[in-house]
C-alpha cells in the first residue's frame, strides 16, 4: 500500500509539470497543502486535481492522516463528520477562491459544518470571561451552554457586522451619518445570534409597510393593477419609475439636498479670496464660553404648509394622510386584514408610532403611545372597515384631541370626528423648506441640515459679531421665516446641541426657548425622562433605542436623573465604551457633536418594497441588475465607492395574505452581505456579486416582496466618472500656464512634477477639497515654492502673509488664479481640470535667496531637499506602495537627473480625459499619460486597475512586468495619505501640526483611520510610536485644540484596541 | 474567532484528565520528524550545525517555520524570566544568540519544563494553528499581572526565495530579542514571588493536535482557568513587530494597572 501511495506521488510530480503549459496560470500558492477529496464535489476530483498541481500543492489518492493537511468535500454524512471532526474538513471553494485571491486564503470561512466544529468545542466563540473550564472534549457538555455560547448560525454566513441599524428616515435611500464611527457599534460588539437577526432588517419595515402602501397613487401612476406591474418589474424600467415618484424618497433626498445646499453656499464664500482669511478665522473660532447653537424646527411642517393657503383650516382639527373621504374604505374580500392587523400590532407594539417625516415625534409620550395601542385593539372590529391610511403629520389642535402622528386615519376620524384632512403637497414642501433653509443661511453659514423641516445653527460667532442675544436673534430668525414661507418655526437654544433640542421641546408649539447653563440640571430632570420611557424611538435625542431602553429599565433607570445616579462604569460596561460614555454625558446635559454641515456618508442604498412580484428566477435577476445600475448612478453621483455590498430581502410570511396588492404586507427580512476584494462603483460588478449572494439565499422568488441593496465601507473615489450628458469643459489650465509657467521657468528651467487632478461634473466645494487636501498633504514638499508662485525674488515678503497651513495656501493660489473660472463652476457646475505646476529643484534655486529667508521658512524648503536626496540614494527602494490605480507622474529634468517625488493621483479612464485638456498638456505630459494610458490597456483585463509606475528608469519597480506586481499585492500596507514609511508619517504628522492652527475634522479621522488600519494589521509598534510621536507634538502644541484633537484620536484608538485586544494602551 | 487557551502549569492537577489517553500510538509522528529531519539542521534547538541552503522541493515550510520559531520562543523565554526577575539572577548564565547576548537559565528542571512546552507548541505553529504564545506571569495569588504576548500569523505572501539564508529573519528576530532585554524600562516592577506560566492560544480544530503531541511526553495541556486568562485593567505596550517572508510577528506586554495589590 505505501508504495502505490508513492507511487502515485511520483505521478502526481510527473504530471504536474506537464500541466502547466496547458495553462499559463500556475503559481506556488499551495505549497505546503495537501488535499484530500472525499465524495462529490464541485469543481470535479480531477479539476481540483489539477487545480493542485498547477498551483504547487499536493493531492493524496488516498487519505493520509499525518500528510493530508485539509480535505475537502462539499458535504459529508454524520458518522463521516464524527470520524474526521478534528481534521480541516474544507469546502473546495476554499482552493478556486485562494487561486482567483492568488494567495492562500484562510480555510477558516471555508470549513465544513462549522456547526459541528462548534458542537464538539463548546468554549470555541466565548467571549473572555465566560469559558468553563472543563474537559477537554466537550462531547457530553449540556445542551445549554452551546446554545447560549456557540456562534454556529453565523459562522456560515458572515454577519453584517457593521451594520448600525438604519433609521428608517433615510434607509430608503442613502443612510447618512450614523451617530458613531462605523466600527464601532455597540450593539454588534456583544450581539448574540438572536439579537443580530432582529437588528438590522426589523427597522425599515414600519415605514415601509404603512406609508408606502397607504400613500395616493400619483395621478400619473398606473393604478396597482397586480399584472401590469410586474410586467414593468420585468422591463426593469419600474425602478427609476418607482424613484422618480416615490415622494418619501424625495423627503428623505431633501436632506442631502439641503447639505449640499449649505454647502455651496459656504462655498461661494471661498471662491472670494478677499474673505477667505476672515472666513477661516470665524469657523476656526472653537465654540467659546458663549457658544451658542440653535434648533429651528418648522411646527408641524407637514400640516401648516398644507394650510398655508386655506386660512379657513387654521385652528382647526387637521392632519395630513392620504385619504380624503369619510376614513371607510370598502374591503377587499378574500383578504384578512384582522389577522394582518394582529401581525401589525404583534410586530410594533413597540414603537406603534413610526419615525415620521415631519421630526415632531418628540412630543408624543409613551402613555398616549400605549393607549393608543390599546385603542386600536379594542375598535378592532372597526377597523376592518376603516381608512388604514397614516396620519404623516396633525395640528396641534388635533393632537390635543388625541390623534398622534402615524395612526390611522380611519382610527383618528373616530377619535375626533371633524378632523379634516389635507393632501400631501410635496412641491410645496419643497418649496417652504428651501425657503427656511435660504432664511437661515442667510443668517449663518454653520448650519447642519436635519431633515426638511429642522436644521441646527451654530449661531456662536454670529452673536459675538453682532453682540445681540440669543433670544433677540431667535425672534428675529423666527419672524423671518414666519414672513418667508408663511409658517411658524420654533427655535430651541442651549449651549450643545443636545440642549438646543431639548429646549425646542418646550419652545413648541411656535415659540422660542433659552436653556440656560444654570437651569440645565433641573431641566434635564423634569424634562427628558419622557426621553427614557421605553416605548417610544427617542434615538432623536439620547439614541436609546428600545434595546438600550429595557437594558435601562432593568437597571431601575427611568428617567435622566435615575440615569446621572449610574456610574460611568456601569454604563461603559453595559453599553460599551462608547455608548456609555455618551449617555453618562447626554444626561447631565453635556454633548460636544459639533454643527456639522459636511457628513460623511457611511453607506449608499436603493431598496424597492413596493410591487415585487416576481414569477421567474431571471426576473428578480434582472431587477437585481437594474438596482445595482441604480445605486451605481448614486454612487457616482456622491463621487463615492464601496467595498461591502449588502442584499435585503423581504419575503412574505407563508399564509398570510395581503390586503395590498403593491405593498409588502407582512414579512421576515433576511440581509445578506459581502465584501469585494476592491473598491468599486461599477453596477455590473455589483450586480454578479448580488445574484451570486441571492442565489446563495435560496429563496422562492414568488415570495420575494422586497429588494434592497446597500454598500458600505465607502470611500471617496478620486476620479469621476463624467457625465453622459457631457457638459461644456472649462479649464484653467490655460490661465495658470500662462500666469505662472513662464515665471517658473525663469528659475527653475523646468517644472519637475504636474499633478492632475479631474474634478468632477456638478463638484461642490467638498469635492474639490477633498482631492486638494490629499493633494497638499502629499505636496507638502512642493508647498514652499508654491507659495511662491511668483517669482523667486518675491519669495521674501511672502512670509508674513502667507497662510499657515498648506490648504488655505492652495486655495487661494487656485482662487487668485481662476478667479472668476471658479466662481463660474459653482453656477454652471462644470467640468473642471487642474493644473498645478511646482517646482522643486534645489540645484537651481538661487541659495542667496534661499539664505534672505528667515530660518524657520528655510528649513521647511531644505527639509524636503534633504529627505528626498536620501530617499533617491535608497534608489527608490523604499518606494511607498502605491495604491492600486495610482499613478506617479514624474518628468524628468532636462539633465536627466531624476525628478522629485512624484504626487500620487488616481487617473480616470481615459475615456474621461478631455481630449482639449490633453492637447493643451506640454508634450512631456501628454507622452507620460498616453504611455500610461497604453499601459494600462494592456493589464486591464488582468485586474482592473493596476498599479503603475511610469517613472523615469530609476525606479526598479519599472523593470518588473505589471502583471506580476498587481498579483502580489492583495492587502497593501496601511497608509496615511499615501505614506507608509514611519519616517514619511512623522514628517507628514508634523508637517500637519506644526502648520495648521485649526486641523480640520476630516483630517483627524483619517488619522484615526490610519492608526485603526494599523490595529487590523498588527502593527501595534508603529501605533504606539505614532500615538507617542503625536502626544508629544500636539500636547506641546500651544493651541488647545491640538490636544483636543490628541485626546479625540487617543479615545477612538483605546476604543479599537479594547475591542481587539481586550485592553488599552498605556500611554506614558 | 473561536479560540481556546490552553496553558501547562508547573503543577500538574489534571494530568488524570488524560491519563487514558496515554497508550495512543505516536509512533507515526516520530516518523514524519524523522523523515523530514534532511531538512530541519537550521535552526535545530542548540544545534550548531552549519546552515544549509533550503531548497524548495521537499521543504514543508511549516516546520521550517515551527523550528525558528520555536527556538526563538525559548530564547525569549528564558529572557522573559531573566529581565522579569521570576527566578533570582543567579540561575542563569550569559550566552550569545543571533549574535547578541542573551541570558539562559540553567537550572535543568526549569529548562526542560520550557523545553517540553515548547515541543508541544511545535506542531501547532507548525499548522499555523496557534495564534498567540502567552507567557503569563502571575503573583502569588495566582493573578496575572503581565502577559508577553507572541502574535504569530502568516504574513500575507509566503516564500523564502528572497531570503534563502533567512538572514533577515535572524535580523529581526535579534531585534526582537533586544527589546526583550530592554523592557523592564517601560514596565513596572513585579510584586515578590512571582510563577510563570505558558498559555497558548489555538485556532479552532487543534485541540486534537495538542492531545497527541502531550501524551508522549506525558506533559498535558489543560484549558486555561478564567482566572489565569483574566487581568484587571490591563494596560497594553506594544514592544516590537516583524514581518518577515516567512512569519509575521508582533510582541506585546499587557500589564496589570495595580500589580502590588
Amino acid at each position: 500500500m505505501a508504495s502505490k501511495v508513492s507511487k502515485l506521488d511520483e505521478q502526481f510530480k510527473l504530471d504536474a509539470p506537464r500541466e502547466k503549459p496547458k495553462d499559463g496560470a500556475c503559481s506556488s500558492i499551495f505549497t505546503g497543502v495537501a488535499i484530500y477529496v472525499k465524495g462529490y464535489t464541485e469543481p470535479s476530483v480531477d479539476e481540483l486535481r489539477r487545480l493542485m498541481m498547477l498551483h504547487g500543492g499536493q493531492f493524496h489518492v488516498y487519505y493520509s492522516h499525518s500528510h493530508t493537511t485539509h480535505i475537502i468535500a462539499n458535504n459529508l454524512p454524520n458518522s463521516k463528520i464524527q470520524e474526521l471532526r478534528d481534521q480541516k474538513l474544507v469546502r473546495p471553494e476554499w482552493i478556486t477562491d485562494s487561486i482567483k485571491a492568488g494567495h492562500l486564503l484562510s480555510y477558516l470561512q471555508y470549513q465544513l459544518y462549522a456547526k459541528q466544529k462548534g458542537l464538539s468545542f463548546p468554549s470555541v466563540s466565548v467571549h473572555q470571561g465566560q469559558e468553563p473550564a472543563g474537559p477537554l472534549h466537550g462531547r457530553h457538555l449540556p445542551s445549554h451552554s452551546l446554545n447560549n455560547h456557540n456562534p454556529a448560525p453565523s459562522l456560515g454566513q458572515p454577519l453584517p457586522r457593521h451594520h448600525t441599524p438604519t433609521s428608517s428616515h433615510s434607509h430608503l435611500h442613502t443612510d447618512n451619518l450614523h451617530p458613531q464611527p462605523k466600527h464601532y457599534n455597540p450593539l454588534a460588539s456583544h450581539r448574540s445570534p438572536h439579537l443580530s437577526a432582529e437588528t438590522f432588517p426589523s427597522n425599515p419595515t414600519p415605514l415601509e409597510t404603512n406609508s408606502l402602501s397607504a400613500n395616493p397613487i400619483p395621478s400619473n401612476y398606473a393604478p396597482p393593477n397586480h399584472d401590469q406591474q410586474s410586467a414593468k418589474v420585468k422591463t426593469g424600467g419600474i425602478i427609476s419609475e418607482f424613484y422618480s415618484h416615490s415622494r418619501l424618497h424625495h423627503i428623505s433626498t431633501w436632506r442631502s439636498e439641503f447639505s449640499e445646499y449649505v454647502n455651496i453656499l459656504r462655498s461661494l464664500i471661498w471662491s472670494n479670496p478677499e474673505t477667505i482669511i476672515l472666513k477661516t478665522g470665524r469657523w476656526s473660532a472653537a465654540p467659546g464660553p458663549q457658544s451658542c447653537i440653535l434648533h429651528v424646527d418648522m411646527d408641524c411642517f407637514f400640516v401648516s404648509v398644507g394650510i398655508r393657503h386655506r386660512p379657513d383650516l387654521k385652528g382647526k382639527f387637521v392632519a395630513v394622510t392620504s385619504n380624503h373621504g369619510s376614513g371607510r374604505v370598502a374591503q377587499s374580500s378574500g383578504v384578512d386584514r384582522q389577522l394582518e392587523l394582529q401581525c401589525y400590532h404583534k410586530q410594533y407594539s413597540y414603537p406603534a408610532v413610526s419615525e415620521r417625516k415631519d421630526g415632531d415625534l418628540e412630543e408624543i409620550t409613551s402613555s398616549e403611545t400605549e393607549s393608543h395601542i390599546s385603542h386600536g385593539n379594542s375598535v378592532d372590529q372597526d377597523t376592518a372597515a376603516l381608512s388604514m391610511a397614516e396620519i404623516a403629520s396633525c395640528s396641534y389642535e388635533a393632537r390635543q384631541a388625541g390623534v398622534r402622528n402615524g395612526m390611522f386615519f380611519g382610527q383618528a376620524k373616530q377619535l375626533c370626528p371633524s378632523l379634516q384632512s389635507v393632501p400631501y403637497d410635496f412641491q410645496a414642501y419643497k418649496k417652504v423648506a428651501l425657503a427656511m433653509y435660504e432664511t437661515l443661511a442667510s443668517y449663518s453659514h454653520d448650519i447642519e441640515a436635519l431633515s426638511c423641516d429642522e436644521a441646527l445653527v451654530d449661531s456662536s460667532a454670529l452673536l459675538a459679531e453682532l453682540s445681540v442675544t440669543p433670544d433677540e436673534l431667535a425672534s428675529a430668525i423666527r419672524a423671518d421665516v414666519r414672513e418667508r414661507t408663511g409658517c411658524s418655526a420654533s427655535v430651541g437654544m442651549g449651549s450643545n446641541i443636545l440642549l438646543a433640542r431639548m429646549a425646542t421641546r418646550k419652545a413648541k408649539p411656535n415659540g422660542q426657548y433659552l436653556l440656560r447653563s444654570e437651569e440645565v440640571d433641573d431641566f434635564i430632570r423634569d424634562q427628558t425622562h419622557h426621553l427614557l420611557a421605553t416605548h417610544q424611538p427617542h434615538t432623536q435625542l439620547l439614541c436609546v433605542g428600545r434595546s438600550m431602553g429595557g437594558k435601562l429599565a432593568s437597571l431601575g433607570v427611568r428617567s435622566c436623573g435615575d440615569l446621572q445616579q449610574v456610574s460611568l462604569q456601569q454604563l461603559q460596561k453595559e453599553f460599551g465604551p462608547r455608548t456609555g460614555q455618551t449617555l453618562f454625558r447626554f444626561c447631565r446635559g453635556l454633548d460636544d457633536r459639533p454643527v456639522r454641515s459636511e457628513k460623511e456618508r457611511k453607506s449608499v442604498s436603493a431598496e424597492m418594497n413596493y410591487n415585487i412580484r416576481f414569477t421567474q428566477v431571471d426576473e428578480a435577476e434582472s431587477f437585481l441588475t437594474y438596482l445595482s445600475i441604480e445605486v451605481q448612478k448614486r454612487l457616482q453621483g456622491a463621487g463615492l465607492r464601496g467595498r461591502r455590498l449588502t442584499l435585503k430581502v423581504m419575503v412574505c410570511k407563508a399564509g398570510v395574505e395581503q390586503s395590498n396588492y403593491s405593498g409588502h404586507g407582512t414579512c421576515d427580512s433576511l440581509a445578506r452581505s459581502v465584501t469585494l476584494a476592491q473598491l468599486t462603483d461599477c453596477g455590473h460588478l455589483i450586480a454578479s456579486e448580488v445574484i451570486k449572494l441571492f442565489h446563495a439565499m435560496r429563496l422562492k422568488v414568488q415570495d420575494l416582496r422586497g429588494v434592497g441593496l446597500q454598500v458600505q465601507l465607502l470611500e471617496g473615489a478620486h476620479s469621476f466618472p463624467k457625465d453622459p450628458t457631457g457638459p461644456k469643459t472649462c479649464y484653467v489650465r490655460d490661465k495658470l500656464l500662462a500666469q505662472h509657467t513662464p515665471a517658473q521657468h525663469n528659475y527653475t528651467g523646468k517644472c519637475v512634477c504636474v499633478c492632475v487632478c479631474w474634478l468632477p461634473q456638478g463638484a461642490s466645494h467638498r469635492a474639490i477639497e477633498r482631492p486638494l487636501l490629499s493633494l497638499s498633504l502629499q505636496i507638502r514638499h512642493l508647498i514652499p515654492p508654491l507659495l511662491t508662485h511668483a517669482p523667486v525674488r518675491k519669495i521674501v515678503p511672502l512670509p508674513e502673509s502667507c497662510p499657515p497651513s498648506p490648504l488655505p495656501a492652495l486655495h487661494r493660489l487656485l482662487s487668485q488664479s481662476q478667479g472668476q473660472v471658479k466662481e463660474s463652476r459653482h453656477v454652471s457646475q462644470d467640468t473642471c481640470c487642474m493644473c498645478v505646476h511646482v517646482c522643486l529643484c534645489p540645484c537651481q534655486v538661487d541659495r542667496s535667496v534661499l539664505e534672505a529667508l528667515p530660518a524657520e521658512l528655510r528649513e521647511r524648503v531644505e527639509h524636503p531637499w534633504t529627505h528626498r536626496d536620501t530617499e533617491r540614494t535608497h534608489n527608490w527602494s523604499h518606494q511607498r506602495p502605491l495604491h492600486p490605480g495610482a499613478l506617479v507622474l514624474q518628468i524628468p529634468k532636462q539633465s536627466g537627473q531624476t525628478g522629485s517625488t512624484g504626487i500620487i493621483l488616481e487617473l480616470p479612464d481615459f475615456s474621461q480625459v478631455d481630449l482639449e485638456v490633453f492637447a493643451a498638456l506640454p508634450r512631456e505630459l501628454q507622452e507620460e499619460l498616453r504611455s500610461v494610458y497604453g499601459h494600462r490597456e494592456n493589464t486591464h483585463g488582468i485586474m482592473g486597475k493596476n498599479t503603475l509606475e511610469n517613472g523615469p528608469s530609476t525606479s526598479p519597480l519599472q523593470q518588473d512586468d505589471p502583471e506580476t506586481l498587481s498579483k502580489f499585492t492583495p492587502c497593501p500596507e496601511p497608509t496615511l495619505a499615501g505614506a507608509c514609511d514611519f519616517r514619511d508619517i512623522r514628517t507628514l504628522l508634523r508637517e500637519w501640526i506644526t502648520t495648521i492652527s485649526d486641523p480640520m475634522e476630516e483630517d483627524i479621522l483619517q488619522v484615526v483611520k490610519y492608526c485603526t488600519d494599523l490595529i487590523n494589521d498588527k502593527d501595534l509598534e508603529k501605533l504606539d510610536l505614532i500615538i507617542k510621536y503625536m502626544k508629544r507634538l500636539m500636547q506641546q502644541s500651544v493651541e488647545s485644540v491640538w490636544s483636543m484633537a490628541f485626546d479625540f484620536i487617543l479615545d477612538n484608538v483605546q476604543v479599537v484596541v479594547q475591542q481587539t485586544y481586550g485592553s488599552t494602551l498605556k500611554i506614558t | 474567532m473561536g479560540e481556546r487557551r490552553f496553558q501547562h502549569s508547573a503543577h500538574n492537577t489534571s494530568t488524570s484528565v488524560f491519563s487514558r489517553y496515554q497508550c495512543a500510538p505516536y509512533k507515526r509522528h516520530n516518523q514524519a520528524t524523522t523523515r523530514s529531519s534532511g531538512c530541519k539542521q537550521i535552526y535545530r534547538r542548540c544545534s550548531h550545525q552549519k546552515m544549509t541552503t533550503l531548497t524548495r522541493q521537499d521543504l514543508n515550510f511549516g516546520q521550517v517555520v515551527a523550528d525558528i520559531l520555536c527556538e526563538f520562543l525559548e530564547v525569549a523565554i528564558h529572557l522573559i524570566l531573566y529581565v522579569r526577575e521570576v527566578y533570582p539572577s543567579g540561575i542563569f548564565q550569559k550566552r550569545k544568540k543571533y549574535n547578541v547576548p542573551v541570558q539562559m537559565s540553567c537550572h535543568p528542571e526549569l529548562n526542560q519544563y520550557i523545553h517540553d512546552t515548547l515541543h508541544c507548541v511545535k506542531p501547532l505553529i507548525e499548522k499555523n494553528d496557534a495564534e498567540k504564545v502567552v507567557v503569563v506571569i502571575m503573583d502569588k495569588e495566582h493573578h496575572p499581572v503581565e502577559r508577553f504576548v507572541f502574535e504569530i500569523s502568516q504574513p500575507p505572501l509566503l516564500s523564502i526565495s528572497s531570503d534563502t539564508l533567512l538572514s533577515h529573519v535572524e535580523q529581526l528576530l535579534r531585534a526582537v530579542i533586544l527589546k526583550i532585554s530592554v523592557c523592564d524600562a517601560v514596565l513596572e516592577n513585579n510584586p515578590p514571588g512571582c510563577t510563570f506560566t505558558v498559555l497558548v492560544h489555538t485556532r479552532e480544530a487543534a485541540t486534537r493536535n495538542m492531545e497527541k503531541v502531550q501524551v508522549i511526553k506525558d506533559f498535558p495541556w489543560i484549558v486555561a482557568d478564567e482566572q489565569e486568562v483574566h487581568m484587571q485593567e490591563p494596560r497594553l505596550i506594544p514592544l516590537k513587530t516583524m514581518t518577515s517572508d516567512i512569519v509575521k510577528m508582533q510582541l506585546y506586554v499587557e500589564e496589570r494597572a495595580q500589580k502590588a495589590s
